[in-house]
């Protein structure tokens, strides 16, 4: 990428920043009376066009929740829109793939069950976005299906875990290679351009401590939570995760350094609780926490790029948070508690 | 049945002996059955009363559902759930002490490895072992509601057999034994006057 074309798009995101919604923003969205107090003040904000689009009485939590992912959606796209051709728009490009592979997982969840998979259960995105043809995806009669329609896109090398599948009977293997066709194929790219490998790399560490700590609670054989990890280390070097695997829960932050160490601490002793539903709020706020810092440290950097992406997520998983909290009649701590800082 | 009316007859009063063994017989049959349904009755309670430690159990798992829903969103969780295959269960009618009383005979366990999210995992199992207490309440329920009616029937059977009809024909027996008593006593004593009666006459 030219120092131009970067320069650009550094500043171009230094301006997209500003949409975001702050965390008080967020607590006071959090302390809102009903649904449709939240959608009203939503009103100013980006989301202002589709909830516009939206009539009042089909407003829930599930059609608001569209409209988040849409215009996340929407953000991912525009970011790497505003990229110049070249490396940078093609590491955004493979980065924004994981609304394909999320919508990809949810099919195969849905095949795996036996349940029928509709569009409106996946991610709101464009046909242009996306090379895998998902109206066929969502016919398909079974797994098997979906996996030789696939035979000819980036995510053909899932056929050869169709045995492994179906001998452990869970899709977690599918998805687990789902993941590390995903994060391999930005892994390649991102010495190419600095400064896009902290925050890259950071999130496949996290990924893999979450997938350790949630399966080795469940009791998941190590062989299956090798299989389950992506095979990629940053700084959660490769040794450090085999002896995560073999060893027990309480002795992974004595196997862990620094900030994982603490972040390892705080995840065992929510295990230790009972309290595995948090478990997933303490690791991605670990990240967005880490993202929203890249914003001070690495202002003029392609780091700056990537941790607004991560902050887009971090906003729509705070908004799904709030209007589904304010769905259920959660009160406004339960709401509060659950929200990323950002 | 009225004392009054019934025919004094040495072939009634048999019949009336007869029927009373029979309707002691039925009351004792029908007072073990009492018993057994009392008995049963006991044992179900004894799953019912944790019915109380059920319902708490359960908010928790309403409100892990919820954690999980404001977690990961309505679709995520969705798509999650869908790789559920469901716990599979038959409710059959069964037979105790001649009370027809369901019985839920579960299949295949209900599977959830597929379930990935921690959150969604941790929701999805005590979703399921909630369910499992919930069938095993229910059919303990709907047992007690079948036996308890016809416990009550019985009851009222063997209180009917025991205070009105036993007694009644008990009744009928001595009247018709003091009766019959009575008549031998009036032919034995005309026979003597008869025979005096033509003693006399000689």
């Amino acid at each position: 990428m030219g120092r131009g074309a970067s320069v650009y798009l550094v500043t171009r995101t230094h301006g997209l920043r500003t949409h975001l919604i702050t965390l008080r923003d967020m607590q006071n969205l959090a302390r809102a009376k009903n649904l449709r107090d939240v959608s009203d003040s939503l009103l100013k904000t980006d989301y202002a066009i589709e909830l516009g689009q939206l009539p009042t009485h089909e407003q829930d939590a599930a059609t608001l929740e569209n409209v988040i992912l849409r215009k996340l959606v929407e953000r991912f796209f525009f970011v790497r829109r505003s990229a110049a051709q070249g490396k940078m728009q093609d590491i955004l490009t493979r980065y924004c793939a994981r609304f394909e592979v999320e919508n990809i997982k949810r099919v195969i969840r849905a095949k795996h069950g036996g349940q029928t998979a509709e569009e409106s259960n996946l991610i709101p995105l464009e046909r242009e976005h996306t090379l895998v043809n998902f109206p066929a995806l969502l016919k398909a009669k079974d797994v098997d299906e979906v996996g030789s329609l696939l035979r000819d896109t980036q995510y053909h090398s899932i056929l050869s875990k169709l045995q492994p599948y179906k001998e452990s009977g869970t899709t977690l293997i599918l998805e687990a290679a789902l993941d590390k066709i995903y994060f391999s194929r930005i892994w390649e790219l991102v010495d190419k351009i600095h400064g896009t490998r902290n925050l890259i790399g950071e999130e496949i560490d996290l990924r893999n401590l979450l997938t350790l700590f949630s399966l080795k609670t469940r009791g998941v054989s190590p062989r299956l939570i090798e299989d389950a990890t992506i095979p990629i280390s940053y700084a959660l070097p490769k040794t450090t995760l085999q002896s995560l695997i073999q060893s027990r829960i309480e002795e992974a932050p004595i196997l862990l350094r620094g900030g994982y160490s603490k972040l390892a601490s705080e995840a065992a002793s929510l295990l230790k609780a009972g309290s595995s539903l948090l478990l997933e709020r303490v690791f991605f706020r670990y990240l967005y926490g880490d993202a929203s810092a890249a914003l001070m440290t690495h202002p003029l950097q392609a780091e700056y790029v990537i941790a607004y992406i991560l902050l887009c997520e971090a906003e729509a998983k705070n908004l799904v948070s709030i209007v589904t909290g304010k769905q259920l009649n959660l009160s406004e701590e339960e709401i509060s508690n659950g929200l990323f800082g950002v | 049945m009225s004392v009054g009316r019934v025919a004094v007859t040495r072939g009634v009063l048999l019949r009336l002996r007869e029927q009373l063994e029979f309707t002691k017989r039925g009351k004792e049959l029908l007072e073990m059955k009492r018993d057994n349904l009392a008995a049963e009755t006991n044992r179900l309670l004894a799953k019912i009363n944790a019915r109380h430690e059920f319902e708490q159990r359960l908010m928790e798992t309403y409100s892990a559902l919820r954690t999980a829903y404001m977690t990961l969103g309505y679709s995520r969780l969705q798509s999650q759930a869908s790789t559920v295959i469901p716990l599979e269960a038959k409710v059959r009618l069964r037979s105790v002490m001649g009370v027809l009383v369901p019985e839920i005979v579960r299949g295949k366990e209900s599977t959830i490895n597929s379930v990935i999210d921690p959150s969604a995992y941790a929701a999805a199992q005590q979703m399921t072992e909630s369910l499992g207490k919930l069938l095993t309440i229910a059919e303990a329920e709907a047992r007690i509601e079948s036996i308890a009616q016809e416990l009550m029937l019985t009851n009222r059977k063997v209180n009917a057999l025991e205070r009105v009809i036993l007694p009644g024909l008990m009744e009928t027996l001595r009247y018709i034994e003091g009766r019959l008593e009575e008549e031998t006593l009036e032919e034995f004593f005309r026979a003597k006057r008869v025979k005096a009666v033509i003693r006399g006459t000689k």
